[in-house]
């Protein structure tokens, strides 16, 4: 009688483990998708929703009434299948019929788009993004399908305002009333995926919505792994403990997984990187100080020395791939001899110096070293004050700095134009930094929201960004690059312009 | 030990009623608050402002410590100010890895330190000054590694070269295996600092026991080597020996907190680092008094030790 021997019978059993393992891999209707998450989450209620990472989940759970095209950029419809507006200020949304809610709350209709917006309008919400909407001063509901929305002023690029972002994320008025207001952790929306477990310590786990209304996404599980170590992350990904990473920021962890074969998802251009010059600041009041500077710093030579992957020279406070954005502005190439004349010109032949806020955590940037090094060369002195990064916040905020960096991460022009170049938006109320205020860049900005035709708003948006880059209250500086690098076989992986991944196109492939 | 142990409990009141208080006030001195932490970027003043009436932070100090005290009485210690989630369960939730972590820690450094410790001492007492240096020279490299850099060379090494762990993924008790293969790294990468300090605290005492008179004795009286070394010379070197392991588990306690960040393990330790990052006050401040808690427990620990071991102690 044949006997199995131990070792052969451990080894059957494990075949035996191992068959419907197999067999569903086979058949593709469990698709995992294991992503490197890396921070720990903060919650996802619209109201009060921060930083990308956790942007990027809400993003897959909520839709707006329209959203972003992920390639371009571009305006695209998503609960709202059509919308028109004859002046820029009353605008009509006709909703598809039949969208459901995740978790069986039923059907999406003008009435759950106004809920969402009246929430963050309501101030007992106390939402930071009530801002943004504070110029509707009508919403109606004339049919379950139909939303008017009438604004105080024109406002050309509203569609932006109620995108699949922030404040224009819809939520079901059901759902919010069952779960008591107590949404950051149980966000029901009706995008692609629906939050099913979350550890705020490790792990996030998203699945598939089957009423999604485009169909349902290919993946049926995301799995985030919170990994918050770059390297710990590179390592992960080349030991295929994950499938793919979000945000891979180091250029040397970048070239490594580059050389290893592994898809660099990429999108170019996501933020711009400002230097925000406080005008109020002595020698910063002087334009022909702000000139020197921009002659001085040779951003494209930084950039290639530093990390050629992750950044890019930019000659504008717009990023390019806007629609608006205009080639045709004053611009200053590398040219110290430029630079000393037009300080001498100043009164500063015999230099001077400025302090540079920043944060401790990430002290002075190799970036900083060479602007240190760049401005040295024609007699100014950058100095670098370090604090921690609430400090920082703090400061940069209110306005209490000669010089700060800020990031421009934005996808609505009125983001960058209006938050800091309107004189309403001055620090410390608001993000101008440089406490800027040009009339006539005011009256232009104004102008263009309210114009209908998309080509006259065009050449006002250009004379506004010609003044406001001779002027130079901000000095752009370079743009990031954002990767999410990735196994091969992880396909439609396409950061937009925020930064974000929509995992409804992503797919995992046989190979 | 009644007598003493109600003395050292109505302490433990004072000490914690001292830190709580410290703590309280030092958090809120630091520059910054949740809010900015939390909005980062991209948020105007106005906006920051909201936040922070949203978050409770515009109340006025005396009245945040009172509720702060009041919690701490009730066992009611609230919920983070970022994440709004009760911290009282993140904090049970995330004990038992780090505490898992750290007693493994101690358990293989004990294991390895104090016969590394001791055959160095007994070489160089014999004069054989070759394996002596050997070892404490590489203690005392070991010593001087940084933990952030032992873990991404061990991390290169055991886990993208070899393959025998991984440098991520889920931690749960369910399957023993995979959990103890998981926090494999981070328990070695603690072992090798604190080994360093642990078998050259065993050297030196044992060296020093080895040259005292009843060993002498001892040894005339004829017993074996390893009959004076294990019944004479260790057990009368222990005191040292218990001091350190005390000191250690209190020190890992901190150490935890590297590579946990690296191993991405969601410890204690990863709680704190974010806490402060975000000037979570709720989640730092419950969390200094359970660290403080944790070391009279250790302390406690290490005085009945040091009496059961050497009957001089008195309490």
């Amino acid at each position: 009688m044949p006997m199995f021997t131990r070792r052969q019978f451990s080894a059957s059993l494990a075949a035996t483990a191992l068959l419907p393992v197999l067999a569903n891999a086979q058949s593709g209707e469990q698709k995992t998708l294991n992503i490197r998450f890396y921070d720990d989450p903060a919650g996802f209620d619209p109201a009060n929703i921060f930083r990308v990472e956790n942007e990027n989940i809400a993003f897959n759970i909520y839709s707006g009434l329209t959203s972003y095209d992920s390639q371009t950029g571009e305006i695209v419809p998503d609960l709202a299948a059509s919308w028109e507006t004859e002046d820029n200020v009353t605008w009509v949304f006709r909703l598809r019929e039949g969208v459901m809610f995740q978790k069986g709350y039923g059907e999406m209709t003008a009435d759950d788009v106004i809920f969402s917006f009246e929430r963050i309008m309501d101030p007992a919400t106390a939402s930071p993004y009530a801002s943004q909407l504070a110029g509707i001063v009508r919403l109606e509901a004339p049919d379950p399908y139909t939303v008017v929305i009438e604004l105080d002023a024109p406002n050309g690029n509203f569609l932006h305002t109620v995108a699949n972002y922030h404040q224009g994320q819809i939520l079901s008025r059901r759902a919010v009333a069952d779960l008591d207001g107590q949404v950051r952790w149980n966000p029901i929306g009706t995008g692609p995926y629906y939050l099913e477990h979350i550890d705020v310590n490790s792990e996030i786990v998203l699945k598939r919505h089957e009423d999604y209304f485009r169909g349902p996404a290919p993946i049926e599980t995301l799995h985030f792994r919170i990994i918050k170590d770059e390297s710990t992350a590179t390592i992960a990904l080349r030991n295929g403990e994950v499938d793919l990473v979000m945000r891979s920021n180091r250029e040397e962890n970048l070239q490594t997984l580059q050389a290893a074969g592994f898809r660099m998802n990429m999108v170019e251009s996501y933020g711009i990187v400002l230097k925000v010059m406080n005008l109020e600041f002595e020698p910063f009041s002087d334009k022909r100080v702000r000139h020197a500077i921009a002659h001085a710093i040779d951003y494209d030579a930084i950039c290639n020395a530093i990390a050629p992957s992750l950044t890019e020279a930019t000659p504008s406070i717009l990023p390019r791939w806007m629609p608006i954005f205009s080639e045709d502005i004053p611009k200053y190439p590398y040219d110290p001899d430029r630079a000393r004349a037009l300080l001498a010109e100043a009164g500063y032949g015999s230099g001077l110096s400025f302090s540079h806020l920043g944060t401790s955590a990430q002290g002075v940037t190799e970036i900083q070293q060479f602007e240190i090094d760049f401005l040295s060369q024609v007699g100014i002195s950058m100095t670098m004050d370090l604090v921690d990064t609430p400090t920082f916040n703090q400061r940069r905020n209110a306005g209490e700095f000669e010089m700060a960096t800020r990031l421009l991460p934005a996808i609505n022009p009125d983001m960058i134009l209006f938050n800091y170049l309107h004189p309403d938006n001055m620090s410390p109320g608001g993000l101008n930094g440089a406490r800027y205020d040009n009339p006539e860049v005011t009256e232009l900005l104004v102008a263009a929201r309210s114009e209908v035709d998309s080509d006259a708003a065009f050449k006002l948006y250009e004379r506004a960004q010609q003044i406001v880059m001779d002027d130079l209250p901000y000095l752009p500086g370079y743009s990031n690059n954002v990767f999410w690098p990735g196994k091969t076989s992880v396909t439609g992986v396409q950061p937009n312009y925020l930064g974000q991944v929509n995992f409804f196109q992503v797919d995992i492939s046989a190979s | 030990m009644v007598d003493y142990s109600l003395k050292k409990f109505a302490q433990l009141i004072f000490t914690v009623f001292g830190v709580v208080t410290l703590v309280f006030f030092t958090l809120r001195f630091i520059p910054g608050d949740a809010a900015s932490a939390m909005a980062g970027d991209t948020i105007s003043g106005e906006a920051l402002e909201l936040l922070r009436e949203q978050m409770g932070l515009n109340a006025p100090l005396w009245s945040q410590y009172l509720a702060y005290l009041h919690g701490l009485v009730t066992f009611d210690f609230g919920v983070t100010i970022t994440t709004q989630l009760p911290v009282a369960d993140l904090i049970l939730r995330a004990m038992p890895v780090t505490l898992s972590i750290a007693v493994l820690t101690i358990v293989l450094t004990v294991t390895l330190a104090i016969p590394l410790g001791t055959l160095a001492a007994l070489m160089a007492h014999r004069g054989q000054n070759g394996l002596d240096n050997a070892i404490t020279g590489t203690a005392m490299v070991l010593d001087l590694m940084p933990s952030f850099w032992t873990a991404l060379v061990f991390l290169l090494i055991f886990s993208l070269t070899l393959g025998w762990f991984p440098a991520s993924g889920t931690i749960s008790f369910d399957s023993p295996v995979d959990y103890l293969k998981r926090i494999a790294l981070p328990v070695l990468v603690l072992s090798v600092t604190q080994l360093a300090t642990m078998a050259r605290i065993t050297r030196t005492a044992v060296l020093e026991v080895l040259s005292e008179d009843y060993v002498r004795t001892a040894r005339a009286m004829g017993w074996s080597e390893m009959r004076v070394l294990f019944r004479h010379a260790l057990k009368n070197a222990a005191l040292p020996i218990v001091t350190v392991i005390g000191l250690s588990f209190g020190n890992l306690l901190n150490g935890t907190v590297i590579v946990e960040f690296i191993f991405t393990i969601p410890g204690i330790g990863n709680l704190l680092i974010n806490g402060i990052n975000s000037r979570d006050y709720q989640m730092v401040q419950t969390l200094i008094v359970f660290y403080a808690l944790l070391f009279i427990v250790i302390n406690f620990a290490t005085d009945i030790i040091y009496r059961a071991l050497d009957p001089r102690v008195k309490f």
